[in-house]
């Protein structure tokens, strides 16, 4: 690895706020170091930005080591920039080139509204859980791990599903601003441990219902979410999603 | 434009009040619910091509096949009409699906990225591939089925071909204009069916990683082996004597 330094144009979109129109502003960065994480690229020029008087970019970050979901951009086109199973935190500037101009641009749906530059508001999925994305027996302390025996293989499905972080990366990904991805992960993740198998009817109508009501898309099965997530949740749960959802229409006695 | 959906969905409005099937239909409405009809109403109409291309083979077989073959089709009276109407039905269902899904994703986002770019490695077409041709590729073949049954049933453009529906199959097909146009809508077909086949097994829920590459693999064959079918009617028209 060199300790090569970078000159960038940075293209980023800037709003005030959520009425306001935006549009895009370069930035010349020059002297970025390629062991800087993308985010650290980002501070440094909003440092360069406060002191030249301007606000600087406001972007969401919270862990810096791809578990929490908040950091989301759309990197060159690319939700979470250019590397597979990898989130903003975690993307390095070693990826990019001297000269490079990188296009940074927030989540783009309807159900994400922008908050101001890169942020947006996620809170349509919060409301996607809390309408079904939970088991609603008090479990009281935390009880033996092998209390309920679980099949190894179950127990994959399960975890894998329970790897999504929730960043959105599936709706910023997807042509139709779909969350089916989201959604199916927090279905099946409930659906396949005893523990949530009660529940699953009322769930999955109720989470189907509520991403409607916010407003995203519908899936055409492009698969390019599951490309895009960082966590590599695959498409085989909107499969499971969609098995649900008819059992459920047909079974449901609400 | 939100006035046209309103009025559009109107139908499906009321009926989802009706108690005993209101929830079905409720269900029917939702984004999940609307892929479902869309995978099932796809389904039928590759059902439906399959059974025509099986018919339209007799064609090879010659005018006395063909003819009696159509024949026997129109002796069956109202039972054709019922079964006409019914493939219309799920047509226009089809269709109706196509444009309100479409509308749902282009609500969900109003404003688009500056630069898009994939991180699927495409099989020909890069970015999802036929995934992202279903909606163009659809309407040509919309187009397509009103001139086939203008050319067909109706004969609008007055081919000489007396009551040998077998002589009127092969003057459309010999005409040039025509032959393009029919293997235009064939290759959009092809694009149509080899992601449509599958996506519906996905939308259908079947999916098993056992399966799927099998599933894939024989769902993208089915599609240009029904496309391909149709297109060697075209060969036919010019390649073979008339019999
Ligand atoms: C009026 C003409 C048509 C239009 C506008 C149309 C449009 C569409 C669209 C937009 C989709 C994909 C929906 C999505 O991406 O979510 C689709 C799916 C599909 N179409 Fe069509 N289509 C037409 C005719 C046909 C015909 C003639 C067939 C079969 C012979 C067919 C079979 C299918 C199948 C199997 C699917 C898959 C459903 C799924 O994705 O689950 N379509 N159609
Ligand atoms: S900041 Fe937590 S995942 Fe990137």
């Amino acid at each position: 690895m060199s300790d090569e330094t970078l000159n960038l144009t940075l293209r980023v979109w800037r709003q005030d706020n959520s009425d306001s129109e935006g549009e895009f502003r370069d930035y010349k960065l020059s002297g970025v170091s390629t062991h800087m994480s993308f985010l650290e690229m980002l501070d440094v020029l909003n440092e360069q930005l406060i002191e030249a008087g301007e606000m600087p970019v406001a972007f969401d970050h919270d862990c810096r080591e791809g578990i929490c979901g908040m950091c989301s951009l759309m990197i060159n086109g690319q939700a979470h920039g250019p590397d597979n199973a990898t989130t903003t935190c975690q993307l390095h500037m070693r990826r990019f080139q001297d000269g490079d101009t990188i296009v940074i641009e927030p989540w783009r749906a309807a159900a994400f509204p922008v908050l101001r530059d890169l942020v947006v508001d996620r809170s349509a999925f919060d409301r996607i859980i809390q309408s079904g994305g939970y088991v609603s027996t008090n479990t009281g302390n935390a009880p033996d791990g092998n209390a309920i025996p679980i099949p190894g293989k179950v127990q994959e499905v399960a975890m894998d599903a329970a790897a999504c972080i929730g960043c959105g990366a599936c709706v910023a990904a997807c042509k139709n601003a779909s969350a089916m991805l989201f959604v199916s992960a927090k279905v099946s993740q409930l659906a396949v441990l005893p523990q949530g198998h009660a529940e699953r009817t009322g769930r999955v109508l109720n989470m189907v219902a509520q991403m409607d009501e916010e407003g995203f898309g519908h899936c055409t099965n492009t698969s390019e979410c599951e490309a895009a997530c960082p966590a590599e949740i695959s498409v085989s749960n909107i499969a499971r999603l969609n098995r649900e959802y008819v059992r459920a229409t047909l079974v449901n006695r609400d | 434009m939100d006035i046209v959906y309103k009025t559009l969905g109107l139908p499906a409005e009321l009926l989802s009040k009706v108690p005993g099937i209101g929830p079905i239909v409720k269900a029917c409405c939702t984004s999940v619910g609307q892929k479902i009809l869309m995978a099932i109403t796809g389904l039928s109409l590759v059902g439906f091509l399959v059974v025509h291309l099986g018919g339209n083979f007799n064609l090879f077989a010659g005018e006395a096949a063909f003819n009696g073959y159509a024949e026997k089709l129109h002796s069956l009276g109202p039972l054709l009409a019922i079964a006409e109407t019914k493939l219309f039905a799920i047509f226009a269902l089809h269709l109706g699906l196509a444009l309100s899904t479409r509308a749902m994703s282009a609500r969900a986002r109003k404003s688009g990225y500056e630069k898009t770019e994939s991180k699927q490695s495409g099989f020909l077409i890069p970015n999802g591939g036929a995934a992202n041709m279903m909606f163009i590729t659809g309407l040509i073949l919309g187009g397509y089925v009103v001139l086939h049954v203008l050319d067909m049933k109706i004969n609008i453009w007055k081919f000489d071909a007396g009551e040998s529906k077998y002589a009127l199959v092969r003057m459309v097909l010999r005409d040039p204009l025509h032959w393009g146009v029919y293997l235009v809508a064939l290759i959009a077909l092809g694009i149509h069916l080899s992601h449509g086949i599958s996506s519906a097994f996905q939308t259908l829920g079947i999916s098993h990683p056992r399966w799927n590459k099998i599933l894939r693999f024989l769902s993208v064959a089915l599609a240009w082996l029904i496309a391909g079918g149709f297109m060697s009617l075209l060969v036919w028209a010019y390649a073979f004597e008339a019999r």
